[in-house]
């Protein structure tokens, strides 16, 4: 499975550099169908906003299925946004081979006193200075076996759910219909921004194992960064949004079961804003991902350049 | 002093200099901060006033007040997203900085530096970016003054407004969503410019 996955990612280094990959395109075209659908989640919500005095019950029915709809909106640019990154990891990988040929030629020709193993302070944090390429960290090698199934889990769940709003829109007082629509789509979507996370995790593993691979093709004691705050920020975020995104489907579970509709809607009420919470959790989690592939890239140019002025 | 050059694929410029961020990736790598805090603050106030509300329902409070606070859990929670997308935005943004930068100070020590012009798709990242915000402010904005205005007598027009509110904030997500996917397939083309250029780099 991982070896697949990794087939998915990493391109043959004979393969064309330069070619364009359809990652980039696809994205962009899927990420428009997402909002098209969005569009059509807005006008229905404004024509049972009107309808809402006059016909509450087809008002209530459209506002289940563009509930459902709305969910698959989002998950549909979500996945647009795991097929780009699976293009940047792809396109990290050819500049990993780019850098090595070039740094084999530019690499200045009298190389300093060599440096030994141990650790180093950099304008960019802690670093550890090693003979090889460090072995990847059990969160990267669960990040690139993981963001697969995430995304196809998160994806069937959002589907299922909208079907579930189909079944609630056809009767707006089932209890069940409801709490299944919105804790699975929420389960779902909490589940491929997990996923998104996951490629992310796996873009700082690709980072981490290919500039330690630049420098030991070169010959150079590898200088890898130590994990940064951010990078721990984000596991935990992440880990916190996932389990707040399987708590509320639990929660909406038993919430069905409450007893009329006034006890559904007190638990309605503070649940939607718990699951939205859980996928900000896992979104304040990307944005620390983000920031730190920011830092390792710094870190990165500013080593490219060392090893081309000192040779070291 | 620089010279623009087009390339069959890139359009870039050509510096002495590396020339550093421009000035939204300046602002990105000013604000994520700022705005990943304002996220997290939004959904605390936000979860609260929730809590709140479901009491209020549960304990048959005034019907005013339990539309008053539908109205203004989504403004903070939304208010929230605002931040953390906004937040999502701009670390994609310190990222391309990143590359604009660091691409620019390693040509700089061989040679020339090429730098690619802002592509069409980062010019389209910022205007949606923005657009989605301006449509959750604007959504966020228009919760609190239907809240401030709730009374007995126009519990279903406030109805009304929070449904249609609803779809807004939505498309309002939607865009956001859609810019960081126009983001993100920048950083592709920059990647795929940077691993053409640096085998075109010769000691001079």
């Amino acid at each position: 499975m991982t070896a697949r996955l990794e087939s998915l990612t990493r391109p043959s280094p004979s393969d064309d550099y330069r070619g364009n990959t359809r990652h980039r395109s696809i994205g962009f075209g899927l990420g428009l169908v997402g909002l098209l659908l969005a569009t059509v989640t807005l006008i229905a919500n404004l024509a049972a906003a009107a309808g809402v005095e006059t016909d509450p019950v087809s008002a209530a029915e459209t506002l289940a299925w563009s509930f459902g709809l709305t969910t698959v909106a989002f998950a549909t640019i979500k996945v647009a946004i795991a097929l780009v990154l699976v293009g940047i990891l792809v396109r990290l990988w050819w500049r990993v081979e780019s850098v090595k040929a070039s740094l084999a030629t530019l690499r200045s020709p009298s190389p300093g006193a060599g440096r030994g193993a141990g650790t180093l302070e950099t304008l960019y944090g802690p670093a550890t200075l090693t003979a090889t390429t460090p072995p990847p960290l059990p969160v990267h090698t669960m990040a690139k076996t993981m963001w697969f199934p995430m995304l196809a889990m998160g994806a069937m769940a959002v589907l299922i759910g909208f079907i579930a709003s189909l079944v609630w829109a056809g009767d707006t007082t089932s209890q069940a219909a409801a709490a299944w629509t919105q804790g699975l789509q929420f389960l779902g979507e909490g589940m491929i921004l997990s996923g998104i996370a996951f490629l992310l995790g796996s873009i700082l593993a690709g980072l981490r194992s290919g500039g330690g691979e630049v420098q030991e093709t070169l010959g150079l004691p590898v200088t890898t960064l130590k994990m940064p705050t951010t990078a721990k920020l984000f596991v935990v975020l992440m880990a916190m949004g996932l389990m707040v995104s399987i708590a509320q489907f639990i929660l909406y579970l038993a919430a069905s079961g409450a007893p009329g509709a006034t006890g559904f809607a007190a638990w309605s009420a503070w649940l939607g804003p718990f699951r939205e919470l859980g996928l900000g959790l896992i979104l304040a989690g990307i944005v620390m991902a983000l920031v730190t592939i920011g830092n390792v890239l710094g870190f990165q140019f500013s080593r490219i350049r060392d090893i081309i002025t000192t040779g070291q | 002093m620089t010279t623009t050059t087009t390339r069959p694929t890139f359009e870039t410029v050509t510096s002495e200099h590396s020339v550093g961020y421009n000035a939204p990736q300046k602002m990105g790598r000013r604000l994520w901060a700022p705005m990943w805090a304002l996220g997290l603050m939004g959904w605390a106030v936000g979860f609260v006033l929730a809590i709140v509300r479901a009491n209020e329902i549960s304990s048959g409070g005034s019907e005013a007040t339990i539309a008053r606070l539908s109205h203004v859990v989504p403004a903070f929670m939304f208010l929230g997203f605002l931040g953390v997308l906004t937040a999502v935005s701009f670390a994609i943004a310190r990222i391309l900085g990143a590359f604009r930068k660091g691409g620019g100070d390693v040509q700089e020590t061989v040679g020339p530096v090429e730098t690619l012009r802002m592509p069409k798709t980062a010019k389209a990242f910022m205007a949606l970016m923005m657009m989605g915000m301006m449509v959750l402010a604007v959504t966020v904005i228009i919760h609190l003054v239907v809240a401030a205005n709730v009374t007995d007598s126009n519990l279903v027009s406030t109805e009304q407004w929070a449904i249609g509110l609803e779809g807004f904030r939505r498309l309002g997500v939607a865009i956001y969503l859609f810019a960081i996917t126009l983001g993100l397939g920048t950083i592709i083309h920059v990647l795929r410019f940077q691993s053409i250029r640096v085998r075109e780099l010769r000691r001079s």
